[in-house]
């Protein structure tokens, strides 16, 4: 009789190596966060283009950049840029994470192992002065986005929105035949306590049309409105899983 | 209780080159059966760029075309926009006056000032003004009416003194509205001595408190206009058929076609923080209890939505005649004055059952309201007598 290995499945850890965990699972608290969020028309085909069929536009199309940094987190500091296409999920309004750049590795397995986030490290940051918030997001050579609030009024925190997030959780398969081993999308639904908020004027550019990281697909064709927040929020646990 | 009929001109995809020609073209057929079978208003919106939701926007044409078509039944815009970024305020009251004329004395003026990016956006109007924009707006447009010289030197509009020509042919003026979507609005409704026209489809028991509110304070209002219209309009969904179950079978593709077009619409909340729009988005209760009616919970078993199962809530005109009588009386028991009913949406009811539901609501519905009882004049307001509505 062979000896067999003692590492049973109730045994495995959230997430490898077994021996020391890349991350702890959800939820993650991210208190102290701050977060500048710009809403901007853009081009229907583009979103028709990457959005699931599962997912239908609004009337104008509109795509939203939020540019965080998590001062706290269970794997440390962070700063994490994301661009959402502003979409439907039948009723509902949600923000599809099309693309992000975090600029922490561990972060960034977390982000898109457990909660489909589709990151790639780069480097983020956000510099926040009197009544202007200014955020950088590049990766490699490319600065892929420069995003500006000008003109920042203190306004009512009650009024700060952040959409439900649907992402796409994605395992590629291994076996022949098998492009995904998973797929499926999930609801994350970040709760949010916001002490502190700014609306201004925004301004959105894509310096590089990068086609490894091609933030510029989704232009600005006309911005909504820009905003910033100091507040605390997490990474739950998803609401929904749905089949893709 | 009065009752009328809505119309939002809801245009589905795919759309093919006579699709708009179709549905307005039926509204007008609906309007002329809802004149013949004694439904008193015919209410329609102004809403811009709303793909699929409303294409309806240049109302006083079609309700033009509405009066041309029939006799008795009063023509309403369910609202018209009076912020100037929309609609200057004395083309505003040029335009009403002349469907007044047309129609013989007929016209419902409701006032608003939407509450989608889509339209405040693509006249770039800024959010956050147009509750201010709007008052201004109430306040000028009835003095356009009734003074022979009018000039203004408002915050959003001015203009040196004209005759703002025709003058309406209803004394002093039509009865004036404003859309109404949350408590606030209807505060200042009433605030204004303005009518309440109820466009959140709510239940019975979700209005309850705004009604008391609005009757409450019109009792003390600074009227806007020569008179007090203190009235609340009521709106639901109106599908009637034999049976309860036919009738619901039909009245949830009802639902579930507006609901779904609604949300597709970009709310101004949802997308610009403004205190100026503080509802939880376009029609959102409506939007969330389609949702849970129509969705597995985690368990895996439907959700009931609540006062009446499925998508089907209290308070919808949906049902067999005598089903729809008790969800009128419920509007009837918390003090509204008059219901106003959706009955189609993107061509989701074939025009010959559309018809139908309406001959059946007035054979068998209408009877069972007393419509003698029904408030039909405007209440005097600071001394001043109040004019009837022409009949």
């Amino acid at each position: 009789m062979p000896d067999y290995g003692r590492l049973t499945l109730d045994q495995l850890p959230y997430t490898l190596p077994a021996v020391s965990p890349l991350y702890p699972p959800p939820p993650w608290p991210l208190p102290g966060a701050r977060i500048l969020k710009l809403v901007f028309e853009t081009d229907k085909e583009a979103v028709l283009r990457w959005l699931p069929p599962a997912l239908s536009r609004s009337s104008p199309p509109y795509a939203i950049i939020t540019v965080a940094y998590y001062p706290e987190s269970p794997v440390g500091p962070f700063s994490l840029a994301t661009q959402y296409i502003g979409c439907r999920a039948r009723f509902f309004v949600r923000g599809f994470a099309l693309q992000a750049i975090v600029d922490s590795d561990r972060a960034m397995a977390a982000l898109r192992e457990v909660w489909g986030i589709p990151c790639k490290l780069g480097r983020v940051s956000l510099t926040v002065g009197p009544r202007t918030v200014a955020a950088r997001v590049a990766c490699g050579p490319n600065v892929l986005a420069r995003l500006r609030m000008t003109r920042g009024e203190r306004m009512d925190a009650g009024l700060t929105r952040f959409d439900p997030i649907i992402s796409v959780r994605l395992t590629p398969g291994i076996e022949a035949g098998k492009r995904h081993a998973l797929v499926e999308m999930v609801q994350i639904d970040p709760g949010y306590e916001v002490h502190e908020a700014y609306r201004g004027k925004g301004e959105v550019a894509y310096p590089s049309a990068s086609e490894g990281e091609p933030w510029h697909l989704l232009p600005s064709l006309n911005v909504i409105s820009a905003t910033y927040a100091v507040c605390d929020t997490d990474l739950p646990l998803a609401r929904f899983v749905m089949p893709y | 209780m009065k009752f009328g009929v809505f119309f939002e001109l809801s245009v589905a995809k795919p759309w093919h080159a006579r699709s708009e020609f179709e549905v307005y073209h039926n509204a007008l057929e609906q309007i002329e059966a809802a004149d013949r079978l004694g439904f008193d208003q015919a209410w329609a919106v102004e809403h811009h760029f709303l793909e699929e939701y409303s294409h309806c926007s240049a109302p006083e044409v079609f309700l033009a075309a509405a009066a041309a078509r029939t006799q008795r039944i009063r023509l309403g815009h369910g609202v018209m926009m009076v912020l100037p970024p929309f609609n200057h305020p004395a083309r505003c009251a040029e335009r009403a006056a002349a469907l007044d004329i047309i129609s013989n004395g007929r016209l419902e003026f409701g006032t608003g000032r939407s509450a989608t990016w889509t339209e405040l956006g693509g006249f770039r109007c800024e959010p956050d003004l147009t509750k201010e924009m709007w008052d201004e707006a109430v306040h000028a447009i009835p003095k356009m009416w009734t003074q022979d010289m009018f000039s203004w030197q408002g915050k959003y509009f001015s203009m040196p003194p004209r005759n703002i020509i025709p003058k309406p042919v209803q004394k002093p003026h039509p009865p004036l509205w404003v859309a109404v979507s949350s408590p606030e609005t209807a505060i200042q409704a009433a605030e204004r001595g303005i009518g309440c026209l109820g466009v959140s489809i709510g239940t019975p028991k979700e209005y309850e408190q705004r009604v008391k509110d609005y009757r409450r304070v019109v009792k003390s209002c600074e009227p806007v206009g020569e008179f007090v219209n203190d009235q609340v309009n009521g709106v639901t969904f109106l599908y009637v058929d034999e049976t309860d179950e036919e009738a619901r079978l039909w009245g949830s593709k009802l639902v579930y076609a507006f609901s779904h077009l609604a949300a597709h619409l970009v709310g101004i909340s949802s997308v610009y923080p403004s205190p100026a729009y503080t509802a939880p988005g376009l029609l959102f209760a409506i939007r969330r209890e389609t949702e849970k009616a129509v969705s597995p919970t985690p368990a895996g078993t439907p959700e009931e939505a609540p006062g009446g199962g499925g998508i089907i809530r209290e308070g919808m005109a949906v049902g067999s005649p005598e089903t729809v009588i008790k969800q009128i009386k419920l509007w009837e028991e918390i003090g509204v004055d008059r219901m106003v009913f959706i009955i189609n949406t993107g061509e989701e009811i074939p025009q010959a059952r559309v018809l139908r539901s309406l001959r059946l609501f007035a054979e068998h519905v209408l009877p069972a309201f007393d419509k003698g009882a029904a408030r039909t004049k405007p209440a005097a307001a600071k001394g001043r007598l109040a004019e009837p509505a022409m009949p």
